[in-house]
């Protein structure tokens, strides 16, 4: 059996006293693209920050496999370069340090890493102008400061730019089309579709049915009180979308 | 009759007493032995003791006979220097440059004992008359050298209307508990547009003492960067009076304190005449066990109607021992200006820091980034590209604990 790229066991987290994880059990396959939807506040977000190794959060049982090493034991600049990408549903703005100066501290410190060398700057602006192409990223917008003053599509677009770039194992989308008008959805799906690949997985977690119609998953889960109740094909989505979460996890809507 | 409370005196203060002695500064010598040094009571020194602070004054400088290597080298400025308050021979000025040397004592009179030391202590000063626009960057590369001395020096700087020149400033020299008391006048003609950077890069061991003064006439366009990047104990003192309509200047700096280290900037700006404006903006940087002063006084007088005065300073704390003080002041007697100050202090953003360490870039890496953007406000105006280049190496420098 091959190694699934991601393998989630019992896993349970807490903020403080809270405990917000409450045991999410989820493997996926390399190649596959699996999608977690859950109403506001069941912990979908507390999901991808845990996977990335935000600090807040303290893990009291289970474990995480990234290509069968055990993620949890790495800050988050280990796991990146193992190869796991988290698309914040909400990027930092960072004055004072300029897109193009972070997309190249990031693509080089994640090869040195992993030992490799680091890339030519002719090699770097070749492969950031073929990603921002594809994207509608243009170069004046990576000279200007990390995300600030971006719009939301803007914002979106530059996670997805940064996704392409460090080609990563595992991906993690959390509500990519939170703030995305249609033209923008469809400029941001059609990124994340070019970096489906048989070696490359992905974790889509949003709360509206309409972003799997552009990133179709191959399995669906759903999220709730801090562990997964239910999992299906891509039809699960369209249940959903029709019928409310209650009849998932016994709750009002 | 007036009955005068002997101050007690402790060594520092009678090593300066003798020292002004020594030179004939008979009045200055009377002063100390009355007032002593500076304490906390005195409201511009309240954050930087001077009579806890400085504990000994080491004898008084004699010419240097070996200078150690420049701190900094910026690729095609003219360089000058002055070694232990002696003015060095130089090569041929750019054009536009007149370089001559004074009798010392370059600053007006003010009731500041920095002021005093060094009006009585300097000897010569290094004059520069700028006539027109020059083109190299200036280096005044001005020393501490030898054993430990108490070194007062002092440089007079015009700049002629519609002149232009970049004038930067550096101090440094051997590894020894030095008292460096510097002074700089600088003077800008209509019109002229001139940045003038001064750097600490002494020995941690060293004190470090520096008065600017400025005066801008109409039109003319100032930006000052002072940068503490050495000594354990330095002050900085910005003075500056807009004394033409339409003069604008940037005060900017970056005091960047270490552990064990006191450091502190202190401005003084008044606006005299109407239709003058004036930003500040200063950031600090304290790691380890450390204090970082700054204090910024914005004095608008009567007849400056129209002045437009916005002082910022930004802390950042790299650590849950280091001491950030910020003490803003704004002194208006005119009835129809603007006038602002705001100031702010934090640790690194955790969110930032999460943010760039998720796409793979090291802890390290990622806190360097984040104090190179905090402070790239000060550093980014800098256009003389080597320059620039050079002023950003001290700071990394400095983050990694040179």
């Amino acid at each position: 059996m091959t190694t699934p790229i991601l393998e989630i066991r019992n896993l349970h987290a807490r903020i403080e006293e809270r405990e917000i994880l409450k045991g999410v059990n989820l493997i996926i396959p390399p190649g596959e693209v699996h999608a977690v939807m859950g109403r506001n506040g069941s912990g979908k977000s507390t999901l991808s920050y845990v996977l990335a190794g935000k600090e807040d959060y303290e893990i009291t049982e289970g474990e995480v496999l990234l290509d069968g090493e055990n993620l949890l034991e790495m800050d988050p600049a280990e796991r990146a370069a193992a190869g796991l990408f988290l698309a914040f549903q909400y990027p930092i703005e960072i004055p004072g340090v300029a897109t193009m100066t972070f997309l190249k501290a990031a693509i080089n410190a994640q090869r040195k890493a992993r030992g490799e060398g680091e890339l030519s700057t002719p090699d770097f602006m070749r492969a950031v102008k073929t990603a921002g192409t594809e994207l509608n990223v243009d170069t004046d917008m990576l000279k200007r400061p990390l995300n600030v003053g971006f719009s939301g599509g803007e914002k979106k677009r530059a996670e997805v730019l940064q996704m392409a770039l460090l080609q990563p194992k595992m991906c993690i989308l959390d509500e990519t089309d939170s703030g995305l008008d249609i033209d923008a959805l469809q400029v941001v799906s059609k990124g994340v579709n070019a970096l489906r690949a048989a070696n490359r997985s992905m974790l889509v977690i949003t709360h509206y049915q309409r972003l799997l119609n552009h990133i179709v998953p191959d399995v669906v889960h759903v999220f709730s009180d801090g562990r997964i109740v239910e999992s299906g094909d891509k039809d699960l989505a369209l249940q959903l979308e029709a019928k409310g979460y209650a009849d998932f996890d016994g709750a009002a809507a | 009759m007036r009955q005068t409370m002997p101050v007690r005196l402790g060594p520092a203060e009678d090593t300066l007493i003798a020292q002004l002695t020594s030179v004939g500064a008979s009045a200055e010598a009377d002063r100390m032995t009355v007032a002593g040094l500076p304490t906390r009571r005195v409201e511009s020194y309240h954050y930087t003791d001077l009579k806890t602070l400085l504990k000994t004054v080491p004898p008084l400088a004699t010419p240097a006979n070996q200078a150690s290597a420049p701190a900094l080298r910026v690729a095609g400025a003219y360089q000058l220097m002055i070694a232990n308050g002696v003015v060095q021979g130089a090569s041929t000025a750019p054009a536009g440059v007149i370089v001559g040397k004074s009798a010392g004592g370059v600053l007006t009179s003010r009731d500041d004992v920095l002021v005093h030391l060094n009006g009585a202590l300097a000897r010569e000063a290094l004059t520069l008359t700028l006539e027109s626009s020059v083109d190299p960057v200036i280096q005044i590369d001005r020393r501490c050298e030898g054993d430990a001395a108490h070194v007062a020096d002092a440089v007079k700087i015009f700049v002629a209307d519609n002149g232009s020149a970049v004038i930067l400033e550096t101090f440094s020299g051997s590894d020894a508990a030095h008292v460096g008391n510097h002074a700089t006048y600088l003077a800008l003609g209509k019109n002229a547009v001139v940045t003038h950077i001064t750097v600490d890069l002494s020995a941690k061991a060293s004190s470090h003492f520096a008065s600017n003064e400025y005066s801008l006439a109409e039109g003319a366009k100032l930006r000052t960067v002072t940068i503490h990047a050495g000594a354990g104990l330095s002050r900085s003192q910005v003075f500056a009076r807009f004394v033409g309509a339409g003069a604008h200047a940037d005060f900017t700096g970056l005091n960047l304190v270490a552990d064990g280290q006191h450091n502190d900037i202190t401005i003084d700006i008044r606006h005299g005449v109407a239709h003058t404006t004036s930003q500040e903006m200063y950031k600090q940087i304290a790691r380890g066990r450390s204090k970082a002063v700054f204090q910024g006084k914005i004095v608008v007088e009567r007849d400056a109607q129209k002045t437009d005065a916005k002082m910022m300073m930004q802390g950042l704390m790299l650590s849950d021992e280091a001491e950030i003080l910020s003490k803003p002041e704004l002194e208006i007697y005119a009835d129809d200006v603007v006038c602002g100050h705001g100031s702010t202090c934090g640790e690194l953003d955790e969110d930032s820091m999460f943010y760039l360490m998720s796409r793979g870039i090291p802890k390290a890496e990622a806190e360097t980034m984040l104090v190179r953007g905090f402070i790239a406000e000060v550093l980014d105006p800098i256009e003389d590209e080597a320059l620039n280049e050079a002023l950003n190496g001290i700071v990394d420098g400095w983050l990694l604990g040179k």
